[in-house]
């Protein structure tokens, strides 16, 4: 039921309510007053008749006692003046309008007579008891002759004693029942009873209406005349007297019926006043939710209505502001303008929807060291280069529309290409674009950018996995220090693998399945044996030796990798420890990863880990790579302080191709650097790199360092390097990485750099062997 | 109301009390009047027509009071021709009248003693009243015996008779019903005559023996 109908139907029904039970009271009321009134006027007619007739037996005996008090009245009766008697009979019955007047004797015979047809010398019809009931001063009855009904009074007669009745009568006739009815109101009908039967002797009521039954009558039983008995009915027609009320009942049905109806359009009316604008407002409001916000909401009123439309209004306004503004967060990178991960995934998945158009090429961009312009120029520089990126990209015309920022150095971009041959050449267009110096506050920075390209070739590819596609690619071009990659399948780790890994790694450690390979650094001068880097292999049960290529990026990624140096710091300093042991010590270099740097308790580890297997820590080296040091360069060092503390040697791997400005080598607590092997391997094939190399020599010895080269695989580079004065190599020109027992029996005739164990703060006493100075 | 047969019946029983009048000896007569249940009845009138000889006529005067609107005494008994004054005593007027056959009169309002007397020349009964106040009855026995007497109280009335022959009537104002007359023989002896009589609560006014 609508709102509508609701207050309609319930203000009618309540009205409606209302009026039947006012009606239903007033014409309770009214029966109950008809009645109580026909009964209060029939008490009345009762009363006015007892008056009418007393009032009429007084006038009787007044006249009566005037004629029979007179002397010479009384006179005429002692003399009996039969005809002076008459006269003064008649005369008196005139003058009050009696029927009748006699004189009797004590006997009852009539001596003299006015009116009606009773003659002298008769004897009058009344019986000695009713003229002693009627005696004692004008007592009255009904006298009923000859089916007429007379008021009789008699009065005697006294000289002094009684010796004759005057008797004095009024006739209740029509004209008198007509007085008492117009007086009273009432029907008045006067009935006689002789022999049984009874007879209206005078009636008012009409002729014929004298058997109607909705009539309340009262009787009034008159004296008995011989025989004979007379009666007084008043009465009154309940229909008359209900009539007026009636009338006044059906006026108020009338009235009622119009105001209800009356009512029920004037509720309607406001109902659908209120309702209407209700609804629009209702339509409007849904459309505003499925986004539609121009719906106009003109409701034009004054009242709460009004109002409620206007804040509505206010609302949608406010409302579509707000949605747009988080539309634009929602899709859209605040920086650059560009769309953002969640648009671009969008736009792409619409782009890939749509099969048979030419295949879907889609380009993950990272901006090369950009870390290295928020930290060294400032942010505001760094998102100068970023907007201007951003635009560089945007400006590409086969990318308008579908450039994104994915996070903080990265950018991607999708386009349709005509042919999947192009992809190459679009690729390198967006290398080209981004290539540029880029100008902030009119000083040059050089940047360049990494591209993963992928493209959706069968229109069956979904977003994510060409988006990690593109990552792979990406992630492949930034190993391979190339500037742009291309997806290929080989690319992509079996999805099992990859899931599996993780706790294939988890028992590899457990189950002892990592093996330590080791392959030994030589000193260039002399030839001989100064120790041996530690590397990791994996006998995997079912995939056989595996290279760390295979699991150390996985591991770098999840985090496995602390376990994973744990457990080779563990066992190479174990095995460090037997040599040491046997008279035969190694010194040992093991990798460490940024992780374990960022492991505030990774120096305690390591001491206890020298401790408990008892090998001197001037045995071991750690080598770690300067991105090592990007996240947090001042933790970082505070953690080489604290190895280098322990007596521990430092090394920086892959020297010269990472950031590590010269005064961060500087500060750190390093021994050795390492130099890349794409620098040593270049030394035979490009002639550029050999100032390159040589002067990466010179700056290490220049900071006290030694300088370890390796990926050496001729004697040409060997040599090279030992005119140079690399301190220490390593390569296949010596040996390959190798298992323990290969390791031990190459190692057997060999002659060893002596070591010197002594660290800077190593404890003696912390030792349980003396101290060694094994000289080889 | 007295008829005419009724009259001639009174003259002749007059003329033979007259005869008979001249009895030498006396003898006390007492009459004891009771109504039928033995009550005394009082102020009943008593005469004694002489039967042997008739009495000489009498020119006596008797005086009817009016006292407190009633007539005192209420019952008189006077013989034939005595003069009757009606004083009145009340300081109010009254008009005393009677339709009586046997004294017809009446005397105009007055206050005190009227200037003339009346003279109830006829014998009979005479009913008395106020025109003025209906309630106001008395009764006047004019007879022509010098023999009568009320009774009082304890209803006797006794009177010394010379011896003869005697008609004895009794009348009382509430009487029922004539009493009917008898002859009494009166010796020097005393006598004692029971003379039973009806009567009403209220005065009737009937049945006055002729």
């Amino acid at each position: 039921m609508t709102l509508r109908t609701r207050i309609a139907v319930t203000f009618s029904l309540l009205l409606a309510a209302v009026l039947a039970a006012a009606l239903g009271a007033v014409s309770a009321t009214n029966r109950g007053n008809a009645e109580r009134e026909v009964q209060r006027q029939l008490d009345v007619g009762v009363s006015v008749f007892q008056r009418l007739l007393e009032s009429n037996r007084r006038q009787l005996t007044q006249a009566a006692q005037a004629v029979a008090s007179d002397y010479g009245f009384r006179e005429a009766v002692a003399t009996r003046d039969t005809d002076t008697l008459v006269s003064v009979l008649q005369n008196s019955g005139e003058r009050i309008g009696a029927a009748l007047v006699v004189l009797t004797s004590l006997n009852g015979d009539v001596i003299a007579a006015s009116g009606l047809h009773v003659k002298a010398g008769t004897p009058f019809p009344v019986s000695s008891a009713q003229r002693s009931s009627l005696a004692g001063d004008g007592a009255t009855s009904l006298m009923v002759d000859n089916g007429r009904i007379y008021q009789l009074v008699t009065v005697p007669v006294r000289s002094p004693l009684p010796v004759a009745w005057i008797a004095m009568a009024f006739e209740l006739d029509q004209k008198a029942a007509h007085e008492l009815a117009d007086i009273t109101g009432l029907a008045v009908t006067l009935a006689v009873n002789s022999d049984g039967r009874w007879t209206n002797v005078v009636t008012t009521l009409p002729a014929g209406a004298t058997s109607q039954t909705d009539v309340v009558t009262r009787r009034i039983e008159m004296s008995k005349w011989g025989n004979s008995q007379a009666a007084a009915i008043l009465s009154r027609s309940l229909a008359d007297a209900r009539a007026p009320f009636e009338r006044l009942t059906k006026v108020l049905f009338l009235i009622a019926a119009i105001s209800l109806v009356a009512s029920a359009v004037a509720a309607f009316w406001l109902a659908r006043n209120i309702t209407r604008p209700l609804h629009d407002l209702t339509k409007a409001v849904d459309q505003m939710r499925s986004g539609t916000y121009d719906v106009a909401l003109s409701v034009q009123r004054s009242d709460e209505l009004g109002v409620l439309a206007e804040g509505l209004h206010l609302m949608q306004t406010a409302v579509q502001s707000r949605d747009q503004s988080i539309r634009r967060l929602a899709y859209e990178d605040t920086l650059t303008g560009l769309m953002n991960r969640t648009a671009f995934g969008a736009a792409l998945s619409e782009a890939l929807a749509v099969a048979d158009a030419g295949p879907v090429a889609v380009a993950v961009i990272n901006l090369d060291r950009f870390r290295r312009i928020n930290e060294h120029l400032g942010y505001s520089v760094g998102d100068a280069v970023l907007t201007k990126m951003a635009a560089r990209l945007a400006a590409v015309p086969s990318v308008h529309s579908a450039v994104a920022r994915l996070a903080a150095d990265q950018f991607a971009a999708f386009t349709r290409l005509k042919d999947a041959a192009n992809l190459q050449s679009w690729g390198t267009s967006l290398v080209m674009a981004l290539a540029e110096p880029v100008f902030v506050e009119a000083q040059p920075i050089d940047i360049t950018a990494t591209l993963g390209l992928a493209l959706a070739a069968g229109g069956s590819a979904s977003t994510d996995e060409l988006m990690r596609c593109a990552d792979l690619a990406l992630e492949h071009a930034r190993r391979e220090k190339r500037a742009l990659a291309v997806y290929e399948e080989a690319f992509k780790p079996a999805a099992r693998d990859q899931l599996s890994l993780l706790g294939e790694l988890r028992r590899a450690v457990e189950h002892d399945e990592l093996r330590l390979f080791f392959q030994p650094k030589i000193e260039l001068k002399t030839g001989r044996i100064t120790g041996a880097e530690v590397l990791l292999r994996w006998q995997h049960p079912t995939r056989g030796l595996l290279s760390p290529v295979d699991f150390i990026p996985f591991a770098e990624q999840t985090g496995f990798i602390r376990r994973m140096t744990r457990w080779t710091l563990d066992h190479a300093i174990a095995q460090g420890a037997v040599w040491q042991r046997a008279g035969k010590p190694v010194g040992l270099a093991v990798n460490i990863s940024a992780d374990d740097i960022g492991d505030e308790r990774f120096d305690t580890r390591v001491a206890s880990m020298l401790t408990r297997h008892q090998m001197p820590p001037a045995l071991l080296t750690l080598e770690l790579t300067e991105s090592g040091f990007i996240e947090d360069p001042t933790r970082a060092l505070r953690m080489l302080d604290a190895l280098a503390a322990l007596g521990v040697s430092l090394s920086i791997d892959d020297f010269g191709t990472g950031y590590s400005s010269l005064s961060h080598l500087a500060r750190m607590p390093v021994h050795e650097v390492k130099i890349d092997r794409s620098f040593v391997q270049g030394l035979e094939s490009d002639p550029e790199t050999e100032p390159v190399v040589r002067s990466a020599i010179d700056m290490g010895h220049g900071l006290g360092l030694k300088v370890v080269a390796e990926g050496i695989e001729t004697e040409a580079a060997a040599a090279r390097l030992r005119s140079f004065g690399c301190d220490i190599a390593q390569g296949y020109l010596y040996a390959k990485p190798m298992p323990l027992a290969a390791f031990e029996a190459w190692l057997e005739g060999k002659e060893r750099v002596p070591v010197i164990a002594m660290p800077v703060d190593f404890k003696i006493e912390d030792l349980t062997d003396s101290v060694s100075l094994a000289i080889y | 109301m007295m008829t005419i047969v009724q009259r001639r019946r009174r003259i002749v029983a007059g003329v033979l009390a007259a005869l008979c009048a001249h009895a030498a000896s006396a003898g006390m007569v007492t009459v004891d009047v009771t109504t039928p249940s033995g009550a005394p009845a009082r102020d009943t009138v008593v005469v004694f027509d002489p039967l042997d000889a008739a009495p000489p006529p009498s020119h006596d005067a008797a005086i009817i009071d009016q006292v407190s609107k009633r007539f005192v005494p209420r019952v008189s008994v006077v013989r034939t021709g005595t003069s009757i004054i009606f004083p009145n005593s009340d300081r109010i007027r009254h008009q005393v009248y009677s339709f009586s056959p046997a004294k017809t009169f009446t005397l105009k309002l007055y206050a005190g003693s009227p200037n003339t007397p009346v003279i109830f020349d006829h014998p009979g009964l005479v009913v008395l009243g106020c025109n003025i106040h209906d309630n106001m009855v008395a009764y006047v026995g004019v007879v022509d015996s010098p023999y009568y007497a009320k009774t009082t109280d304890a209803g006797t009335a006794s009177l010394n008779l010379p011896a003869g022959r005697y008609r004895l009537r009794t009348w009382n104002p509430n009487a029922l019903a004539a009493v009917p007359s008898q002859e009494i023989a009166v010796q020097a002896a005393s006598l004692t005559v029971p003379v039973k009589i009806d009567v009403s609560s209220a005065p009737t006014a009937v049945g006055w023996p002729e």
